[in-house]
């Protein structure tokens, strides 16, 4: 009976992937059950081995255990080569695979975990990106709940091993519930927001200063969880009894707020699928040649209206953890400011839409420039300048939602988000993003309120 | 190893021997012809594009945004049309999705070929007919 890994479909080539380890496999099969040859593997011997043992281990359960055992008594690089070869078949064919496999996948997981494997965090964040936002389906259910039980029964090996793997997983649970939150549609997602709000509490009641390594979309995560009531208590502690959390260096929010959240988090949520053409829109795309690419990007990604919370992520992606190059800046290629207009374009829900601006910006709020990079808050100015005068509602909308979020994010430090966004506007113009915010000040188009705080803004600047 | 050709440099002829990677840009409604299922659609490469024709279970087997090969392919007229496809004797596979730059100008289909006068088998160009697809316009 002929092994499968991924499902086969018509006019589809193989994956190189693929062919790489069923080759291995069908090479040594013969040395795959016991006795195994004794002996050490060459080099190139070692890497079919292992190639022919993750193909083994995902297309044959009954004698997972047998390859495993194998794996052991061979393994002469901290499993390193393994477990890289098991996250390559999660980032290019988990959603090819067959379920099986997939099981199998937690399995070996579980296994490289166990042994202390060296690259288990890669492993667990390309599982972890596999979770679809959004997707009620049974096979992403099946996945957050094995994921969790993952993380949860081997909560103490991690801690030691590859604390800030357990950040990641907080930063995709904390997102997962957000989303899930509502009434349950059925028992098994009630048992699988029960587990998540379990391992999200115990990381910020236990290992708050792992937590912090987060940073400040932490705070943008619970905020939208505070009307559950595990968190609400966790909210208020944030804002009023930081001690509760008994780390030295947290006194108050603003802690987190001043941090800004490293890039690697903005990835959780995007899969490296999303990733690729998002990257490769944004390198190799004229402006002007994207309108197919955009049809076929909403059409793969974002034809659900239940999906539309993808978008808040993609644009904190493309914000903070897609950088172009100066060659391309200076391209034709279509700017990072176009790609957000048209994202924020096919919001249809309000308040998605206004998440998408807060995620747009949140980098402002309490930039510094000491701490903070021009990069993430250039394509909002971009945006609004470039809007003018086609789009001026894009512009007006932003503008006075920036404003809003001055006044009202959070009343009580008002002062660090004015002196966060006057720095975020004067690094923009010192280094040369706009030449000046007058383009802004003199548009008629915009109200007289926004011109009048906006010219206030500009004379504090000069 | 075949040799690829860009899709620029096709010409009709009654020969399977084209071997290229495109991109599918746009898919037309599922006809048929016969007993067979036929749909028409516009591939490109980042040379030029040609009006491509999917034919039975292909018609269901690629969306657009994916990323064909087409191995001893024939570009030929087939009832009016100059299309290239597969044909009995080719294959197309997905390779890949969305990672592709293309043109839409200029376009093979759209394009009047007459025998060459110093070699009556072979095709070349005489006029376009249309810079881009009359049946799959550019969006705009």
């Amino acid at each position: 009976m002929a092994l499968k890994l991924v499902q086969t479909r018509k006019n589809e080539a193989d994956n190189p992937i693929e062919t790489s380890l069923r080759e291995a496999f069908e090479l040594l099969e013969p040395q795959l059950r016991p006795p195994f040859p004794l002996g050490v593997p060459t080099p190139p011997e070692y890497i079919h081995l292992n190639r022919a043992i993750v193909y083994g281990v995902l297309c044959e359960p009954h004698f997972a255990t047998v390859h495993i055992k194998h794996l052991h008594g061979k393994i002469t690089d901290g499993y390193s080569f393994f477990t890289h070869t098991v996250t390559k078949v999660v980032n290019d064919l988990y959603h090819k695979l067959v379920d099986s496999a997939k099981v199998q996948l937690i399995w070996v997981t579980t296994e490289m975990v166990n042994v202390s494997a060296i690259g288990t965090e890669a492993l667990l964040v390309a599982l972890l990106r596999q979770i679809v936002v959004g997707d009620c389906n049974d096979g992403n259910l099946w996945l957050c709940l094995e994921l969790v039980s993952l993380f949860l029964a081997k909560w103490d090996c991690l801690l030691e091993e590859e604390p800030l793997v357990l950040t990641s997983a907080l930063y995709t649970f904390l997102q997962l519930l957000a989303d899930q939150y509502g009434p349950a549609r059925n028992s098994k997602l009630e048992e699988l927001k029960q587990m998540e709000i379990h391992f999200c509490v115990r990381m910020l009641r236990e290992q708050f200063q792992l937590c912090l390594n987060v940073g400040r979309d932490l705070v943008r995560l619970l905020q939208n969880l505070v009307h559950v009531p595990e968190f609400r208590i966790i909210w208020k502690d944030l804002l009023f009894n930081p001690g509760e959390f008994r780390t030295k260096e947290f006194h108050d929010i603003s802690r987190l707020y001043l941090s800004k959240t490293p890039s690697q988090y903005f990835l959780l949520q995007i899969t490296p699928e999303m990733e690729t053409h998002l990257r490769f829109l944004l390198t190799h795309v004229n402006l002007g040649s994207q309108r197919r690419y955009q049809a076929w990007f909403m059409r793969k990604f974002l034809s659900l209206p239940e999906r539309e919370t993808l978008l808040i992520d993609i644009v904190r992606f493309i914000c903070c953890s897609h950088h172009p190059p100066n060659e391309i800046i200076q391209s034709a290629v279509i700017p990072r400011w176009a790609v957000i207009g048209w994202l924020l374009k096919s919001c249809r829900k309000n308040y998605i839409e206004a998440h998408i601006k807060l995620a747009l910006l949140y980098d402002w709020l309490f930039f510094d420039e000491r701490e903070d990079n021009i990069m993430n808050i250039e394509p909002a100015i971009l945006l609004m300048v470039n809007s003018i005068p086609k789009y001026i509602d894009i512009t007006h909308s932003l503008l006075e939602f920036l404003f809003l979020l001055v006044d009202n994010y959070d009343i009580e430090r008002k002062d660090m988000i004015n002196r966060g966004v006057f720095s975020a506007f004067c690094i923009l113009v010192r280094k040369g993003v706009v030449h000046s915010l007058d383009i802004l000040v003199n548009c008629d188009a915009l109200s007289p309120l926004l011109k009048q705080r906006l010219g206030m803004l500009s004379s504090s600047m000069k | 190893m075949a040799e690829m050709i860009s899709l620029k440099d096709i010409v009709p002829a009654a020969q399977n021997n084209i071997n290229s990677v495109f991109i599918l840009v746009d898919k037309g409604r599922v006809t048929l012809e016969g007993q067979n299922r036929t749909c028409l659609a516009l591939v490109a490469d980042n040379t030029a594009a040609v009006h491509f024709q999917l034919w039975g279970e292909e018609c269901d087997a690629f969306e657009p945004g994916d990323i064909i090969r087409l191995t001893n392919g024939i570009f030929s007229y087939q009832r009016n049309n100059l299309v290239l496809r597969a044909g009995k004797r080719g294959k197309s596979e997905k390779v890949g999705e969305f990672t592709m730059t293309f043109v839409e100008t200029p376009n093979m289909s759209e394009i009047h070929w007459i025998p060459d006068p110093s070699n009556p088998k072979k095709y070349v160009q005489e006029r376009v007919i249309s810079p881009h697809s009359r049946i799959f316009p550019p969006m705009l």
